[in-house]
């Protein structure tokens, strides 16, 4: 049962900001609200106020200068079906197609994902190897988090209370750039996921650039340089050697949590698996 | 869930005996635990841990009973509380064991740690992990405080 609040209405992303600050923690930002009425309605959170974000207008997708910017207010939806985006970030709209279920997606928001930082969810891996940059603003000031720092453990991040996640920048992978996301999970409930972004050269001889993202299997998704390092720069036939090396490196790094689906070692082994159907996939693309 | 953690104190066992029972300064080691009241000397406290995972906290009212004492070398003890918000029930089953000898004490916790209700919602994993920092924390400040204090 969804107990009584009050539903606010800013007109402008500095008035949400200033609700938010003005009423602390008896407030929260209300953008799909697929996890926050959930969560309501169960009574595990408990709000006064909700601060209706949808009508700022937040649900853009454009593109500039090799960079994409998304509205925070991007449902999952609208993401799977932009053809701008299928032709530039084709693993993004793949990753957008999988989420959970057509009724989340319809109403389920970008950043209302990365901001509930919920550990099993897809997006913020991704984004973590994409490099994407996350914007948050606070009246008129505006500042840009590396999704890579965004996260901070279950549920947390690095967004102010009274801060608005406004935006996601995302570079536009450049040319010979292959981007995989692999999950394994059980129903719609990813357990873990592996994101690779890697640059060929010299024909597919060598790996250029190269990040690596793991999540779902831990508290927080993460970018495992210590993994990146293993690969970035080396031939092909010696990256794919370093692969079981690599894939035990993020494997560690994914601090895997053993529950239901799955216990810790079998995550770990679960990483090494998808980093290495990743890479090869990533690979094939470029 | 079980947790297990070990810590060698720099001090001797009758200081680390007797800070156990300053039960105000030992429970305000453990992060979140506030509001600890004697209801009867040796036996029965109450205190109110509270605890956060991102937006959700938790608040539970808990009365601690003390099962067995053998001075200096052991106290069982549990602890039940409910957080009514929520509906969900926490209980503790603790042991602590002190061994050494001189200016050194070895001191442990075992604790079996059961949470019911709603709050299990958030994840086994994720309580298990938040309990196990909230542990180590725990014993890290007991060993600050006791190493601390001249």
């Amino acid at each position: 049962m969804l107990k009584r609040f009050r539903l606010e209405e800013p007109e402008s992303a500095n008035e949400a900001c200033e609700l938010l600050g003005r009423f602390g923690e008896s407030a929260k930002v209300y953008a799909g609200g697929t996890e926050l009425l959930l969560a309501m309605k169960e009574g595990l959170v408990d709000y006064e106020r909700l601060v209706n974000i949808k009508k700022l207008g937040l649900n853009q997708i454009k593109r500039d200068n090799g960079t994409i910017h998304i509205g925070a207010l991007c449902t999952h939806r609208q993401l799977e079906t932009a053809p701008d985006l299928q032709r530039s970030l084709p693993a993004l709209v793949k990753l957008e197609r999988n989420v959970a279920n057509v009724r989340v997606r319809q109403v389920g928001t970008l950043g209302g994902n990365l901001c509930f930082a919920e550990p099993h969810a897809d997006p913020g891996t991704l984004l973590i190897a994409l490099g994407a940059k996350i914007i948050a603003e606070k009246g008129a000031a505006k500042r840009e988090i590396a999704a890579e720092s965004f996260f901070v453990d279950a549920y947390e991040t690095r967004l102010a209370a009274d801060e608005l996640l406004t935006e996601i920048q995302v570079p536009v992978p450049p040319a010979h750039c292959g981007v995989e996301y692999l999950k394994f999970g059980y129903l719609e409930r990813p357990s873990v996921g592996v994101a690779i972004a890697l640059t060929a050269r010299d024909g597919k001889k060598s790996v250029g650039d190269i990040r690596i993202a793991v999540g779902c299997a831990g508290p927080a998704p993460k970018r495992v340089a210590e993994a990146e390092a293993l690969l970035k720069g080396k031939s092909t036939e010696e990256a794919i050697r370093s692969l079981p090396r690599a894939g035990e490196v993020a494997g560690r790094a994914a601090q895997a949590i053993s529950d239901l689906h799955g216990s810790q070692e079998y995550k770990e082994h679960i990483v090494g698996v998808l980093l290495k159907r990743a890479f090869q996939s990533a690979l094939s693309q470029c | 869930m079980q947790f297990q953690k070990d810590v060698e104190i720099r001090a001797p066992r009758e200081k680390v005996w007797n800070f156990i029972w300053d039960v105000d300064r030992f429970i305000s080691c453990l992060p979140g635990c506030k509001d600890a009241k004697t209801i009867e000397a040796g036996k029965r406290y109450s205190a109110t841990m509270v605890e956060k995972v991102g937006p959700f906290k938790v608040e539970f009212p808990t009365t601690i009973e003390v099962l067995e004492t053998e001075k200096l070398t052991r106290i069982k003890a549990q602890a039940a509380g409910t957080d009514n918000k929520i509906s969900s029930r926490l209980k503790v089953e603790l042991e602590v064991n002190l061994k050494g000898e001189g200016e050194s004490t070895s001191l442990s916790f075992v604790a079996g740690v059961d949470i019911v209700g709603k709050l299990a919602a958030l994840g086994h994993g994720i309580i298990k992990r938040k309990a196990d920092q909230a542990l180590d924390e725990f014993v890290q400040a007991v060993k600050q405080r006791l190493e601390g204090d001249s």
